[in-house]
Order: C-alpha cells, then sequence, then structure tokens
C-alpha cells in the first residue's frame, strides 16, 4: 500500500517530478561522459608511456634503469625465457640501448639508439603505428634505422639517406656504422620524436662490440594497471643480478597520475552532486510542504510516523532509480559516441607530454565500469538523504496543527 | 709575438732569481698562465703521442700524431691500434670535426656534445677548445709562494663562457713549467686533477713530457698522455688545418 502511494504522489504533479526527473538524468549523464573522456586521457597518457617506449614491465640489470650504464648488460638465458612464457605476457623485446652522436653531412644531434628485433618490438610498443614516412624496420634488414619526426628534421634526412652513428663502445673504442634510414615516427612525444632511434639489435651490438649482450627485456602484459602485481609474481625465483620494474616504477609520476585520478574523479563528483542533491532536497521539500494538510488527515487517520517517513522516502527512492537508470543509459550512449567516434582536436591543441606520457589532442571515452557505478550509487544516496530532511518533517507533524494550516 | 714571449720569460727568470719580494709581485701571472698552457703548442708544433686510457671496465692505448698552429688550429690522428687508424680531430676556432675513415664521413660535433670525451679519453671536446682561451677567460691572483713554486687561482671573469668555476695551478719556479693543476666545479669541489712529469728540454723549451688527467669522480680512471717527439716552430700552413687534410689526403 505504501508503494502504490508513493507512486500516486510521484505522478500527482507530472511537471514538478519530470523536472527533477531531467535534473537527475542530466546531471548523471554528463558525469558518465565526462568521467569517460577522462579516463581516455589517462589511458592515453599510460599507453603512449607504455606502448611507445617502456612496455608494461622492464627486465634488467639491477640498477641500469637508474644510470643506463652501458656495462649493465646481460644476455638472454632459460630462467628469463621461462618467466616470460605466462599467459598474461602478450610480448616481449629484447634491447640494447647506447647513446651518441647522429650525423648527416652537416647536421649531427645527440640521440638515444635502442636495438631491437623488430618483430618482437611491434608486439610490445606500437611505433610502427606512428610512421608518418617509409617503413618500419624488417627482420632481415642488416642496417635498417627508424627514427623520430623532430630528429629527422634536425639532421634533414628523409627514408633512403644515409646516417652516421658514433659512440664509445664497450671496449673504449670509437664505434661508429652507416645506418640506412627506413621509417620516420611521429608519436607526439617530443622527448622521443627529438632523440630516439630504432636500429636492428645485431647491428647495435656489433657497434658497441657487445655481441650477445642486451640491456633490457620489455615487456607488454594483458592488465596493465595489473603490472605491479605480475612483477611481484615474477620475482620469485629469478636470477638475483636481474630487477623486474613495472611501469608504475619507471615511471612514479605517472603512478601519481593514475591515484590522483580516483581521487579527482571523487571531488568532481562530489561537487556536481552537491548542486545536484540541494535542487533534489528543494523538490522533495516542496512536495511535503504542499501536502502538509494531507499528511495530516493521514496521520488522523492512523498512519504512524515511521510508515509516512517510508512512504516519503519510497518516493525519493522511485525517482530517483528513475533518474539514475535514464542518466545511466543517456551516458552509456553518450560516453560510446565519443569511444567510437570522438572529436579530434589537433586543430588547436598540440599534444602535451606530461610525468612521461603524452596527452593526446582528442576528446575519446573510455567505458570502464566504475565510471557508471559510482555517479549512479551516489546519485541514488544523494536522492535519499535529500528525500530524509522532509521525510523526517512530515513524520513528526502533529496532526491538529497540520490540519489546520493553509 | 714569440720573441716577446721569450723575452718575458726571460725577464721572468731573471726576477726569479733576484728573488726580490717586490718585484715578483710585478710577475704578470696572466702572462705566465698563457706559457703554461701552451706549452704543448706554442707558435706552432708537430708531435707524437701516446696515450693511456684507463677506466674501470677497460684499458687502451693509442697513438697519435698531432699538429697545431696558434692557438685555433689543432689536427691529431690516431696511429695505432689498426681499428681505429685514421680516425681524427680537427679543431679550428670553435669547431671540432671528427673524421672516420671506416665510414668515410667527417662529423662535426654539435655544441650539446662539447662536454663529451675526446677519443673516449677524460679530455674533453671543450678542453680541446676552450683551454687555449684560458689565461683570457680568468683573472688570476698569487696564493702562495715558495722557494719551488708558485700556487696560482684562477676565477672566471663575470661573463666568461667557461665550464670550471675554478682552477689552481701549481708552477715550478725554476724550470716555469706546472707540475699540478686542479679544477673546481662552480660548487667549488675538486673534480679534475692534471699532474705533470717526466719534465724534459724539448726543441730549446723545457716541458713536462707526461700528462695524468684525473677525473675525481671515479678514482680507478685515468688518462695518461707521454710525448714522444715534440717540435716547435715548425713550418706550417693555415690551409694545412682543412677538412681534406682531415682526411688524411694531402
Amino acid at each position: 500500500m505504501l508503494y502504490q502511494l508513493a507512486l500516486r504522489n510521484i505522478w500527482r504533479n507530472r511537471r514538478r517530478t519530470l523536472l527533477t526527473l531531467s535534473a537527475m538524468i542530466v546531471s548523471s549523464a554528463l558525469l558518465i561522459l565526462a568521467l569517460g573522456i577522462f579516463s581516455g586521457m589517462l589511458r592515453d597518457m599510460l599507453a603512449t608511456a607504455t606502448e611507445q617506449y617502456y612496455g608494461h614491465l622492464v627486465i634488467s640489470a639491477k640498477g641500469y634503469q637508474d644510470d643506463r650504464d652501458m656495462f649493465r648488460n646481460f644476455p638472454m638465458d632459460k630462467a628469463i625465457g621461462n618467466v616470460l612464457k605466462q599467459d598474461e605476457i602478450l610480448g616481449y623485446s629484447q634491447r640494447l640501448r647506447s647513446f651518441g652522436l647522429l650525423s648527416h653531412q652537416q647536421n649531427s644531434s645527440p640521440t638515444e639508439i635502442l636495438g631491437i628485433m623488430p618483430s618482437q618490438e611491434r608486439t610490445v610498443t606500437s611505433l610502427q603505428d606512428s610512421l608518418i614516412e617509409g617503413d618500419y624496420l624488417t627482420s632481415d634488414d642488416p642496417n635498417g634505422a627508424v627514427l623520430g619526426s623532430g630528429l629527422a628534421q634536425r639532421l634533414n634526412v628523409v627514408p633512403g639517406d644515409h646516417l652516421v652513428f658514433v659512440t664509445q663502445a664497450a671496449d673504449g673504442s670509437i664505434g661508429n656504422d652507416l645506418l640506412l634510414v627506413q621509417g620516420i615516427f611521429s608519436t607526439g612525444d617530443v622527448g622521443h620524436d627529438n632523440t630516439l632511434v630504432l636500429v636492428p639489435l645485431a647491428w647495435l651490438q656489433q657497434v658497441l662490440v657487445l655481441p650477445g649482450q642486451i640491456h633490457e627485456i620489455a615487456v607488454k602484459t594483458d592488465q596493465p594497471l595489473n603490472a605491479a602485481a605480475f612483477a611481484e609474481q615474477y620475482r620469485v625465483n629469478f636470477p638475483a643480478a636481474l630487477e623486474i620494474l613495472d611501469w608504475g616504477e619507471m615511471l612514479p609520476e605517472m603512478r601519481e597520475v593514475v591515484a590522483s585520478y580516483d581521487v579527482s574523479r571523487m571531488i568532481i563528483v562530489i561537487i556536481l552532486y552537491i548542486a545536484t542533491g540541494l535542487g533534489i532536497l528543494n523538490t522533495f521539500f516542496m512536495a511535503v510542504m504542499e501536502r502538509t494538510r494531507e499528511l495530516g488527515v493521514l496521520k488522523a487517520l492512523g498512519m504512524r510516523p515511521g510508515q509516512i517517513r517510508t512512504m516519503i522516502l519510497l518516493e525519493t527512492f522511485i525517482m530517483g532509480s528513475l533518474g539514475v537508470l535514464c542518466g545511466a543509459v543517456v551516458g552509456v550512449v553518450m560516453s560510446f559516441y565519443m569511444a567510437l567516434v570522438g572529436v579530434d582536436l589537433s586543430g588547436t591543441l598540440t599534444p602535451i607530454t606530461y610525468a612521461g606520457g603524452t596527452i593526446l589532442p582528442r576528446l575519446h571515452a573510455v567505458i570502464e565500469p566504475g565510471n557508471i557505478l559510482i555517479p549512479s550509487v551516489c546519485l541514488l544516496l544523494v536522492c535519499l538523504l535529500a528525500g530524509f530532511l522532509p521525510a523526517n518533517r512530515a513524520a513528526k507533524m502533529q496532526p491538529v496543527v497540520a490540519i489546520r494550516e493553509e | 709575438m714569440k720573441v716577446t714571449i721569450y723575452f718575458k720569460t726571460l725577464l721572468l727568470t731573471c726576477l726569479l732569481l733576484s728573488g726580490s719580494v717586490v718585484f715578483t709581485l710585478a710577475i704578470d701571472l696572466r702572462e705566465l698562465i698563457r706559457t703554461v698552457e701552451q706549452q704543448y703548442t706554442g707558435q706552432s708544433s708537430i708531435s707524437e703521442v701516446e696515450m693511456t686510457v684507463v677506466t674501470g671496465h677497460w684499458e687502451r692505448h693509442l697513438k697519435m700524431e698531432s699538429w697545431s698552429l696558434g692557438r685555433e688550429r689543432f689536427l691529431v690522428r690516431i696511429l695505432a691500434p689498426v681499428k681505429e687508424k685514421g680516425v681524427a680531430t680537427l679543431k679550428v676556432e670553435n669547431e671540432v670535426w671528427n673524421f672516420l675513415p671506416k665510414v668515410d664521413r667527417v662529423i662535426r660535433i654539435p655544441p650539446s656534445m662539447m662536454g663529451g670525451a675526446w677519443m673516449g679519453s677524460h679530455i674533453t671536446n671543450d678542453d680541446l677548445v676552450k683551454a687555449n682561451h684560458i689565461d683570457q677567460d680568468y683573472d688570476f691572483t698569487l696564493l702562495e709562494e715558495t722557494n719551488e713554486s708558485w700556487r696560482i687561482e684562477g676565477i672566471p671573469k663575470p661573463d666568461a663562457p667557461v665550464i670550471w668555476g675554478k682552477i689552481i695551478y701549481q708552477i715550478r719556479k725554476e724550470q716555469l713549467v706546472p707540475s699540478q693543476i686542479d679544477y673546481f666545479d662552480e660548487e667549488d669541489i675538486l673534480v679534475r686533477q692534471i699532474l705533470f712529469d717526466d719534465v724534459q728540454t724539448v726543441s730549446g723549451r723545457t716541458i713536462p713530457l707526461k700528462m695524468t688527467v684525473l677525473p675525481l669522480e671515479d678514482p680507478k680512471e685515468k688518462t695518461v698522455m707521454h710525448y714522444r717527439k715534440l717540435q716547435f716552430d715548425v713550418d706550417l700552413k693555415e690551409d694545412f688545418f682543412s677538412l681534406g687534410h682531415l682526411k688524411g689526403r694531402r
């Protein structure tokens, strides 16, 4: 009976109900969309940091990631190979790194060179998708090079040009050899676009006089946000001279960005819902005030205060659920549109590199359960809270005073 | 010019011998440092040097020949080991080029790489470019004087484009040669030492033939340059210091 009463009360003043409902729907739908886009930006940042360079996990000699000392190298062996057989590992790439001078005719520039095996590297990083000229390295390429667009511009090279790379080899000699430009990539990350060069692993091993040695193995997993847990798991029975780091340890700023995202998400939800909550409170208060007489009659007829409170709370709960449901549907539909199509802002904005990741100039949503659940649950709570005050007031009214009220 | 240097050196020596405090104050410190910094090059020179570089990971011995003219021109080519034979460096004024025979290319060292090691040693490209300007870029004061030596401190002029925060020279009075040079960074921390030994008289000049560079951050590392042949005031023209000669084509 209480339920029916509540339903009837809701539909008695349609205009008011619809206005309140639309406020709830719009606020939750927009919040879902905003959080989706926010998550999209975060995903872009994490992806640029890990999928363009680091990988989700990196295996290297202890201390190598701190000083990138050429002599902290190691050979690939069975123990490492066994770890890399896990199901959640989607791919790994053996790399050798060197810093040196890259030169073409009168132009020269300091660079970071990564010796890679193309078939392995493309399972970890997605640089092959960022090519703007030429092609990616192929497995039988003896001395090809794929370099960043900023570097290519500074050296004034196009695919087909020769480059000279000079560095100090592991035996102290002056390592130098020719490279042939194969492709040019542009990732939006200025640091990589201006300094990074990919070359065949065997070529770099020969130039550095480090046959068979590598500096790191970059690993891609199927759950980037669980990388730390995987790393912890693999550390058991791992060779003592080596260490496994997850992206959070290599990019602590990035980990903080991810953590701060959860906080800022809550702050946005709270601010928006304080405003929405006040609106809902206002509506319900008015609805109760309007019905003072009627509630007084109900009480005089023998309805207990608890029942009146329950009835009004039921009203708010029904409206809240309706609002949440419609809001979620509209929000998800809008997020889907932004996920599939998105908005390109590259005409007005340039990419921003921050904490090792790059925020791309686009609005692109990702759909995560949390981004829909959190706004929905919060809206419902706000609704019940807003209904509680007027419900309490109604319950405490004296029937005689209430009936006399104009 | 040459005559003036000789004259001043002579004058200095006379002053020294006289031993008068009043007169020693009159020594031209700037001129003295200039002489010290240019001891291996002079007006022009040809030399053969053996360089030993020791690090925690490797040790290597290089044999090189070098030519110099005035302050601004300098060419050095590796003679041994075979793997690096023909690798050469040319410095003309503020520019440094390297020639790599393996790939037959000349590479200009960009300003950002000037702090990098030269030929894998503990000498930087900057040392090649800036050492010859130390007397112009620094102001000198006499810190201490004993019967055998002077200690002279060099502090960079306010707007001089230098890398060191302070340089202290220890100079032997008798022979007018340095025995030790200490290099300090901007935080006044001693970061590099150069020691000089094996003082001999070569083509009329008294100079230390052995020079040891110690980068103090790593006590295991050092670079030793030992001059085997040294000839001053030879007939060299400016056009000898060209990119063509850098490649070893005459």
